[in-house]
């Protein structure tokens, strides 16, 4: 029962995954601006519509994974080398699959069950900017840790969105398997679905240690992403003031 | 009897030196004779590097199943070689089980007379919580004081690679450590101090950002003598 229940999920995977959390075309169709340079092409519409119902793990899903992603974890165990029945390691591999599901619980959650009720009318049209929000995510081509911090700026057009809320959508969306890339990109758009703004800018600065601890072991990398839209992107005394705010 | 040896290879560190250099395979038909264990410990360890290719498929097998599990699909683009990925960065960062010390150490002890403080500090060292498999990582200091044999420096670093790059916990691999210098240089003290950052505690659970975890192990003249402690405790501060 448990397969089947996983295949479901598998097959609305497919179709509204490839937009979530897969490839990202980026053309999202904004409403109320101007054709004129902005990305308002063609709307893709599998973004507009997954955005609002995107596929989500409940807990009862976590329950029922969580044997078998455990016992994943004893075959890793003893496939490095280990002996699962050391005391040290003994209740390692659920702790190891919770902590995974932790790590994704990104995908349990709905940008509209964090956003709904925290719109206000607001008659504010300078510029808001959150910095040094902390960021945790995962690697999804070597499943290691990433982490660094994520400045959000936005220009309202009448309507502002709770603080903790730009901070909760970066937690949705780096508790999961990401690239940052599209980590950067995925908080600009629901920015902008939910509020219309004038323009959104959001910076990543992060640190991978899928390349600091292994493969070319750079230490002091850090991998700068940025996703200028709106405004942000047109006018370039707007995005001056972002990038100096958040520098200071 | 094998799982009891593999125990003591990285589970208890109870000061019995000949026990922590017993590396052994974990799924060979070899049974460990403890009088064999001198003779043994030097060249077997408990994963060997030619078997990392055979133990893949396993791992991304296993790999597979946590994504699964989690409710990805695993046939998107950017996960389809993630399992494969996955396993050889968890071998790699489980590589200390193929390494002895005494493959690394055995050419590069001098005689010197020297018989001040030693200090190889701000070594960088990762390492993975055995009990969630999520990393730590930070510094390492690393003093001691010789007795007429020292140690060629870069040896003090691939020791803190060795005992690092395995499953750990953090006051296990500072003894460790401690305990490989001594065994190998017998000098007159041993200082080892690990500041470390434990992902465990940052990312998830009590999510603590900025926390540090700090340990220590002062071994002969370190531990006796406070002066000694104080001047590698100083000296080893001065970069923060």
């Amino acid at each position: 029962m448990e397969r089947s229940k996983q295949k479901q999920i598998n097959k609305n995977e497919n179709e509204a995954d490839s937009a979530i959390n897969g490839h990202f075309d980026g053309r999202v169709k904004i409403p109320g601006w101007s054709a004129a340079g902005t990305p308002s092409t063609a709307p893709s519409s599998s973004v507009m519509e997954s955005w609002r119902e995107e596929r989500t793990r409940s807990l009862e899903d976590n329950e029922m994974s969580l044997p078998s992603i455990a016992a994943a974890y004893t075959t890793i165990l003893r496939g490095l080398g280990e002996d699962p029945q050391r005391q040290g390691l003994l209740k390692t591999p659920r702790r190891a699959a919770t902590a995974m599901q932790f790590f994704t619980k990104g995908y349990q959650e709905k940008i509209v069950d964090v956003l709904n009720d925290a719109i206000f009318d607001e008659d504010h049209d300078e510029m808001v900017i959150v910095k040094d929000i902390d960021m945790f995510s995962m690697c999804e081509h070597h499943l290691v840790p990433i982490f660094g911090r994520v400045h959000i700026g936005y220009l309202p057009n009448k309507r502002v969105l709770g603080l903790s809320k730009l901070a909760r959508i970066v937690e949705i969306y780096s508790r999961r398997l990401q690239v940052q890339e599209r980590l950067t990109k995925q908080i600009a758009v629901a920015i902008t679905e939910a509020l219309q703004p004038a323009g959104v800018g959001v910076v990543v600065e992060a640190t991978h240690m899928c390349m600091v601890m292994r493969g070319v072991q750079k230490m002091n990398s850090k991998t700068v992403t940025s996703t200028m839209l709106g405004v942000f992107r047109e006018d370039p005394k707007t995005r001056d003031e972002f990038l100096t705010l958040i520098r200071s | 009897m094998e799982y009891q040896k593999a125990a003591e290879l990285n589970g208890l560190c109870n000061g019995k030196i000949v026990t922590e250099y017993l590396c052994r395979n974990g799924f060979s038909e070899l049974t460990v004779d403890t009088k064999k264990v001198a003779v043994q410990h030097k060249h077997e360890t408990s994963r060997k590097e030619a078997e990392d290719e055979s133990r893949l498929p396993a791992l991304e097998a296993a790999y597979s199943t946590i994504l699964r599990g989690l409710g990805e699909n695993t046939d998107r683009q950017g996960l389809l070689k993630t399992p494969l990925r996955a396993a050889k960065a968890m071998q790699f960062l489980t590589k200390g089980y193929h390494e002895t010390i005494y493959d690394i150490l055995n050419d590069a002890i001098f005689d010197e007379d020297h018989e001040e403080l030693v200090i190889v500090k701000d070594i960088d060292m990762f390492s993975l919580c055995e009990h969630h498999l999520v990393p730590f990582f930070g510094k390492v200091h690393i003093g001691y004081l010789p007795s007429k044999k020292v140690v060629g420096l870069s040896k003090l670093a691939r020791i803190v690679e060795i005992y690092s790059r395995r499953l750990q916990v953090q006051e296990r691999l500072t003894k460790q450590i401690a305990m490989a210098i001594s065994e190998a240089l017998q000098p007159v003290g041993v200082a080892v101090v690990i500041e470390a950052a434990h992902m465990c505690m940052v990312m998830r659970g009590v999510q603590k950002m900025n926390s540090r975890t700090v340990t220590s192990a002062m071994l002969g003249a370190f531990r006796e003598d406070p002066k000694a402690r104080e001047e590698f405790l100083a000296l080893t501060k001065s970069a923060q």
